[in-house]
């Protein structure tokens, strides 16, 4: 089989997502696509900045119908969108209707309202398993961006493997909700593959405040599968969200601590499933949270121990790949993470680099040394990155200024300390000890506890 | 005219603000009229979470994205403290 299904097995009438005005069912959805893939320019990269999930999956899915690979923005601040529209030239953004963009040109996403007669019944277009449809950036060792190139045959593999793993069977009446975006490698396997494989609904929205996804969890028909992270999930225990029972969560970007998946569990009488994977592989294994830490990679996966890292096979990956974290693998396959390799942090499910933080805060004019740093407590939802700063006549607000043109919103240092000079020892290194007393000392005279 | 009792709110939600997100300014220099998100204290959906659930505890309001006039509420620190007044429960 070289080529299968762009959707699975839905009638023309089945629903594929609620929420966002009338539910669009798999008529609708072919019909919009297809109207879609006609109006788009002859370009061959697109940038999908849909915030509906629906308009996503039109988007997409007109995008693969003309050939044209889809291009998943880690982040949509103007710099990241700009990098990728100068990397990718001719490319151009798929936008919601009343969002215009500077950065690049942008067409918005128009769906027709749903048409009073029946749709005639639809011939389901098949699609190459071997056609890229998607690149996901993952930040590389200089800090551009490097691109992951994704086969339709491996979205469609992990989202089959996926759902076999989470027990979940085609046409089973269950509506798949996200407060992730789909724009993540993740939300894009789970939230928008997974379904449309299985012939699932899905919820065009992405809740995102706790109060939110009680009410979406509430209304979703059928029983619920929500796509979501260890953050969401602690603000929807601190905020005593109920859902209905005999749900399925899938968390992932970042662990899920055990304690909390047993209160989730509990509160939400749901089963609690977490997914462990990274851009340049996608989604690699599973496990329950509460029956132990090992991961069960999913079918058709392997994970190899090597001896200084490990890598990934799978039948859809053309060459191995490396796992950015430490692991260790059991006779069985199954594997445990011991954490990220050194250098690396995951802040709110987005992994970066130290060093390369680093060397974009130094190569500020004016800046004569400075360290990101990640605190080691858990405060708040996330613990955000501190920087350390040695700048002679430099606000800290304009350092910041200067960060925020070349650095991702989210790896913005909360706070930006300016200092006379850092504690480095005599082979010029900083120390963690040193490190953790500096913000023990910045903590003390600003009246945090310490 | 301004309302007192949202003006107090304000000074009071700026603190809750600096203190919850881990900002390093002073809360009275938040301009009441400046946008809190993106540009401005460039604040992002985290943060927005993060606040929900300062702001529910301190007060018993829940922020809901459904409420039409959610993009209004998170516009400023002004419209977020007339916000509170208007639904706070405690």
């Amino acid at each position: 089989m070289h080529e299968t299904r762009l959707i699975g097995p839905y009638d023309s009438d089945d629903v594929v997502a609620w929420g966002h005005g009338t539910p669009r069912t798999a008529g609708q959805f072919l019909a919009d696509a297809r109207s879609l893939a006609e109006s788009l320019p002859d370009r061959s990269t697109v940038l999908n900045l849909a915030a509906s999930r629906y308009e996503f999956l039109v988007g997409f899915a007109a995008a693969i119908l003309r050939g044209q690979v889809t291009l998943l923005p880690h982040s949509r601040a103007p710099h990241a969108l700009r990098r990728i529209a100068d990397d990718f030239p001719g490319s151009y953004a798929l936008t919601d209707r009343d969002e215009q963009r500077e950065e690049i040109p942008s067409i918005p996403i128009q769906i027709r309202p749903a048409p009073s007669s029946v749709p005639r019944p639809t011939v389901v277009p098949r699609i190459p398993l071997d056609q890229v449809v998607a690149v996901a950036f993952t930040s590389g060792t200089t800090g551009t961006p490097v691109p992951n190139r994704k086969t339709w045959g491996a979205l469609t593999a992990v989202a089959r493997a996926t759902g076999s793993r989470l027990g979940i069977k085609e046409r089973d009446r269950v509506t798949v909700v996200a407060t992730v975006p789909h724009q993540h490698m993740f939300g894009l396997e789970s939230s928008v593959m997974l379904p449309i494989m299985h012939g699932l609904a899905m919820h065009a929205g992405r809740p995102l405040f706790p109060a939110d996804i009680q009410n979406v969890l509430a209304e979703a028909p059928g029983r619920w599968m929500l796509v979501t992270t260890p953050l969401h999930l602690r603000a929807c225990i601190a905020e005593n969200v109920l859902a209905p029972p005999g749900g399925l969560v899938l968390s992932a970007t970042a662990p899920l601590a055990l304690d909390l998946a047993r209160r989730v569990e509990r509160q939400f009488q749901s089963a609690v499933h977490e997914i462990f994977g990274f851009a340049e592989a996608g989604s690699i294994a599973e496990r329950r949270t509460i029956a132990g830490d090992r991961w069960k990679p999913l079918d058709g996966v392997c994970v190899i121990q090597e001896e200084t890292s490990c890598t990934v096979r799978a039948p859809y990956l053309p060459d191995p790949v490396s796992v950015p974290d430490r692991l260790s693998v059991g006779s069985d396959g199954t594997f445990v993470v011991h954490g990220r390799k050194a250098d690396h942090v995951n802040v709110a499910g987005h992994r970066v680099s130290i060093g390369d933080l680093n060397a974009k805060l130094l190569e500020i004019e004016g800046v004569h040394d400075g360290v990101f740093v990640l605190p080691d407590e858990e405060t708040g939802l996330v613990t955000r990155l501190m920087a350390f700063v040695v700048a002679p006549g430099k606000s800290s607000e304009e350092i910041l200024h200067r960060l925020r043109a070349c650095v991702d919103p989210v790896f913005l240092p909360r706070p930006l300390v300016c200092l006379p000079k850092l504690p480095r020892n005599e082979t010029g290194k900083l120390p963690r000890e040193s490190v953790d007393e500096m913000i023990r000392q910045w903590k003390e005279q600003n009246g945090h506890d310490v | 005219m301004e309302h007192s009792g949202s003006s107090t709110i304000e000074g009071d939600l700026a603190e809750l603000i600096v203190r919850t997100l881990k900002l390093k300014i002073d809360p009275t220099s938040i301009r009441p009229e400046a946008p809190l998100f993106g540009e401005g204290l460039g604040l992002d959906s985290i943060d927005a979470l993060e606040l929900s659930l300062a702001i529910s505890q301190r007060y018993g309001y829940q922020l809901k994205s459904s409420d039409p006039e959610i993009k209004v509420i998170f516009s400023s620190l002004r419209a977020l403290a007339k916000a509170i007044e208007k639904n706070r429960t405690k």
